[in-house]
């Protein structure tokens, strides 16, 4: 019975995937057109996708008998359902079509990152035992849907404003934006097809920081590994034996995640060569790309929905990414508020936002000041969503 | 009656400075153009160091500052997290080189109670007081004694403005805004109507909650106000409970670790793959004693049941002012161990014997007429002092070293024992004892916690939150008419002029005014624009 849902769970959300990416052309010709029809065929698919995403959480959640919020895998899927609704709800006030063309994908490029971690379904351990995982980890969910809003529409803004010819630091920190989005879209791309359809599996045995004996899997070559890394095959049964796996002999101690530097700089060298072959075919920058598209915005709406998404997302934040975080944490740790890895940098991600509305109200940050300011406020979402329970190892590395 | 700075009259709401940027419509009605302190005076030294905390440049400069600080604290384990009673200085060289080495020299180790951590929070006190005073005081005089009389002038200033001829209409519009829930104020035939002020209280409320946890969190430093300990409990015994005076006492009777298995759940698969076990609960089975004799000076403990609790993550148990909770468990200590003799021949002779650890006897029989004397024993093994008696570094029994002495019916022979090695003491021994096995204490670890600071920062927290969603989810939305010279309507808004505009057209266009008119909205119609802030 439960493992059915959860394959009609699973099925759900893969299919949404394709909705939403479907949806993207009906979306985008609506914009060239005036007929309502394309506009209202975008929309209703990205609602049915919704639909779809939440069946998804609530079936995983009737299966597993906890709510789908307790590893990578769920808590970025969670976080990009949220990111359409956002859209959603953005798209109930203010119409705007320009903006589901860049939030949809948006969102598809985190479900599709999410779904390189492991998508089994795992128990609970005793500390996540509990009601507040569902209701502090869904508010959270909830603030950085909107809160993303806000950094779509500055981006767009920031293509819009932009000259993409203008020789400054505005303009190549805007395509410094652009190529690290091709660096992800490389990152995933080479993950599918070496871990997927390549099957690339390197394992080395090396000593944690604990002493314990570990084995790392590498789905990439090799580049740079941990401190006496001894390369190893699996012979079954939990037994390893010597072996011969490329590497360059490059080790770090076992504090650095060896092998998520390993795939970061693969990403880098790999991603950097697709954007620079894409340079040189487009023959200019690849923000001229998506500019066209983002001229069809509107800017004193972009930069409205930037300022309205904070002002809804950031006390909805509060409450649950600080308030409900600290009650769970006196609950089951005893203590409300401890410094930890994640907690600190939600009490960054909470100071910036600050930041952001009184440099807004106070000194008249608006338009691209604001927009600038959406941008780097979903980089530190993004950076404690993924990159700390990644680097760090704190209470919250969960995944 | 106006302090000098003000620039909007009060009353009539005309510019008073006459070089103020007239094209200015923002700052002019942020206070209601009345004047904060911190723009008006500046001679004392006390003004001077007013002016800097309520400077929105310094306040953000300061958040900043924490921001930044916060995140060095992350680079490294702060010095808490680092294992119980490692040297930090080694174990931060060890661990992360001369980085780590360096981190432990400026003391990032603890960064977040470092003095000047503690200061920059203190600054970030003083600027939201000073902040909110300098802002708020005025704020509250200019909207408490607003008109509904404004100048011409103010009508042409506001973001939103429509001027018509058609003046029969009015009463018909200001009804359907009082359907929309305005607040009506009449003087002759001006209008000013008013929702939502409240939004207006918003930050003030928010810092308020803000400084009420500041000073809450403060508390913890008074004595008696915040306990945290750790009490450590094995398997079977009754300790009292710190902090309590001795009128608490806790017993463990069973600590529990339960593991997930293969039990056809839908997390059989996960099970299977990982290499390690998931722990599904830790449990600590407890009696809380309450202790009868608390008043009698020097009797001994009359023990009383209170409760019999199982203390899970989660699940903390509560009693008087204190908390406790599952915190961790040990089992690296030893209970028992458990010997074998063997002849020369590598033969076993007699039965098993077990040290109980912490209850030695002096004699284990193992046989017909062969015996096993413990001579000395040490729980943490050094050395053999010149007496040849064993020293002990520690009194925790983690590396046990034995002098047996075994006897048989013709003679005696010593030996010494530890875990891994067996030395003989006498020449040429018949017997050699060897180790078999042995079994660990479980132990459970509570934490002790009290802490009084708690509702204070907790009020502090929630007060801030319903000042941050007044202010964020309400808008004070003000709307002026007057038909004096033809109908004349503008409107003001403290955020979202997007709503405001929706708000108000379908009541004009029901009494035949054209839409309201946006001077910010005109802009964008041309063409591309960047609005860059001052």
């Amino acid at each position: 019975m439960e493992s059915t849902l959860l394959s009609i769970s699973n099925w759900l959300i893969t299919s949404a995937f394709f909705i939403l990416l479907v949806a993207l052309v009906p979306l985008s010709m609506s914009i060239r057109n005036e007929k309502k029809k394309f506009e209202k065929t975008a929309i209703i698919m990205t609602a049915i996708a919704f639909v779809m995403q939440i069946s998804y959480f609530i079936l995983r959640w009737v299966a597993t008998g906890h709510a789908p919020v307790s590893n990578m895998y769920e808590f970025i899927a969670t976080f990009s359902i949220m990111l359409i609704l956002g859209y959603l709800i953005t798209y109930h006030y203010y119409k705007t079509k320009v903006l589901g063309l860049f939030a949809i994908p948006v969102s598809l490029l985190l479900i599709a990152y999410g779904s390189l971690f492991s998508t089994d379904v795992n128990p609970l351990i005793p500390a996540l035992q509990s009601n507040w995982l569902a209701i502090h980890v869904i508010t959270v969910s909830i603030s950085y849907g909107i809160l993303s809003m806000s950094a779509v529409a500055g981006l767009i803004y920031l293509l819009k404003a932009i000259p993409e010819n203008e020789k400054s630091w505005r303009a190549r920190i805007l395509e410094m934006i652009m190529a690290g989005i091709v660096i992800v879209l490389v990152y995933i791309g080479t993950t599918l097809v070496m871990k997927g359809a390549v099957g690339y599996s390197d394992e080395f045995m090396y000593t944690s920081q604990r002493g314990e004996a570990m084995i790392a899997e590498y789905h990439l070559p090799s580049l740079i590994n941990y401190a006496d890394a001894i390369p190893v095959e699996h012979i079954g049964d939990n037994q390893y034996e010597p072996a011969d796996h490329f590497h360059t002999g490059i080790n770090l101690p076992p504090v650095i995640n060896s092998q998520s530097l390993n795939t970061v700089i693969w990403s880098i060298i790999l991603g950097l060569i697709v954007y620079g072959v894409l340079r040189l075919i487009m023959r200019k920058r690849l923000m001229a790309l998506v500019k066209p598209l983002a001229n069809r915005a509107d800017l004193n709406l972009m930069d409205e929905i930037g300022y309205r998404s904070v002002i809804i997302g950031f006390p909805l934040f509060a409450l649950g990414g600080i308030f409900f975080a600290a009650i769970w944490a006196q609950i089951a740790w005893s203590r409300f508020w401890g410094w930890d890895p994640k907690e600190t940098w939600a009490f960054i991600t909470f100071m910036f936002y600050t930041v952001f509305l009184h440099l807004r109200l106070n000194r008249g940050y608006e338009g691209e000041k604001s927009a600038w300011l959406a941008v780097i406020g979903f980089i530190l979402i993004l950076f404690n969503l993924i990159a700390i329970n990644l680097i760090v190892a704190g209470l919250h590395s969960y995944a | 009656m106006n302090p000098p700075g003000t620039q909007l009259c009060q009353s009539c709401g005309k510019m008073i400075n006459s070089d103020y940027d007239k094209k200015k419509i923002k700052d002019l009605m942020r206070y209601d153009g009345s004047a904060i302190r911190s723009k008006t005076r500046s001679r004392s030294i006390f003004d001077k160091i007013w002016i800097f905390f309520t400077s929105i440049k310094v306040g953000v400069a300061i958040i900043l500052i924490i921001a930044i600080a916060s995140s060095i604290g992350t680079i490294f384990p702060q010095e808490y997290f680092i294992p119980v009673g490692a040297d930090p200085l080694q174990y931060y060289t060890e661990n992360y080189g001369t980085p780590g080495r360096l981190y432990y020299e400026l003391g990032f180790h603890n960064l977040y109670s470092s003095w000047w951590f503690i200061i920059l929070i203190g600054m970030l006190a003083l600027s939201l007081i000073a902040a909110s005073i300098d802002r708020g005081v005025p704020l509250f005089k200019s909207l408490k004694n607003q008109r509904a009389k404004k100048h011409p002038t103010f009508y042409k200033r506001q973001r939103l403005n429509l001027q018509q001829a058609n003046t029969k209409n009015t009463e018909r519009v200001i009804e359907g805004f009082r359907k929309k829930g305005y607040k009506v104020k009449e003087d002759q035939n001006h209008y000013l109507l008013e929702k939502g002020r409240l939004s207006r209280w918003g930050p003030y409320i928010n810092h308020t909650g803000l400084i009420i946890l500041l000073f809450g969190s403060m508390l913890r430093f008074f004595p008696g106000m915040y306990v945290d300990e750790l009490i450590y409990i094995t398997e079977g015994d009754t300790v009292q409970v710190p902090e309590t005076d001795g009128q608490y006492y806790v017993e463990n009777n069973e600590f529990i670790v339960d593991i997930y298995e293969e039990e056809g759940t839908v997390f059989d698969a996960t099970v299977q793959n990982t290499n390690e076990t998931i722990v599904s609960n830790y449990q600590t089975d407890m009696t809380f004693y309450e202790n009868q004799n608390v008043d009698v000076v020097g009797a001994p403990p009359d023990l009383e049941v209170v409760e019999d609790y199982s203390l899970q993550v989660n699940h903390p148990y509560q009693f008087e002012q204190f908390e406790l909770y599952q915190s961790s468990y040990d089992n690296s200590q030893m209970k028992s161990m458990t010997f074998q003799l063997e002849d020369s021949n590598g033969e076993t002779v007699g039965d098993r014997f077990t040290v109980a650890l912490d209850n030695l006897e002096s004699t284990y029989e193992v046989g017909e007429g062969l015996a096993v004397e413990v001579r000395a024993y040490a729980p943490d093994f050094l050395e053999i002092d010149e007496n040849g008696a064993l020293i002990s570094e520690t009194p925790t029994p983690v590396n046990p070293a034995f002098v047996f002495e075994v006897t048989d019916d013709t003679s005696s022979e010593l030996s010494l024992l530890q875990i891994m090695s067996s030395t003989d003491i006498t020449q040429g021994n018949e017997y050699s004892v060897k180790f078999v096995e042995n079994e660990n204490h479980w132990a459970t670890v509570l934490t002790l916690k009290k802490d009084l600071t708690l509702p204070l920062i907790a009020t502090g927290f929630v007060i801030f939150l319903i000042g941050l969603f007044i202010g964020s989810y309400i808008n004070h939305r003000r709307i002026w008419i007057n038909d004096e010279n033809g109908f004349n309507i503008s409107a003001h808004t403290n955020k979202n002029y997007f709503g405001l505009k929706k708000e108000i057209n379908p009541v004009l266009e029901d009494n035949g005014y054209g839409e309201i008119f946006d001077r910010d909205a005109q802009d964008f119609d041309k063409g591309v624009i960047i609005v860059e802030g001052k």
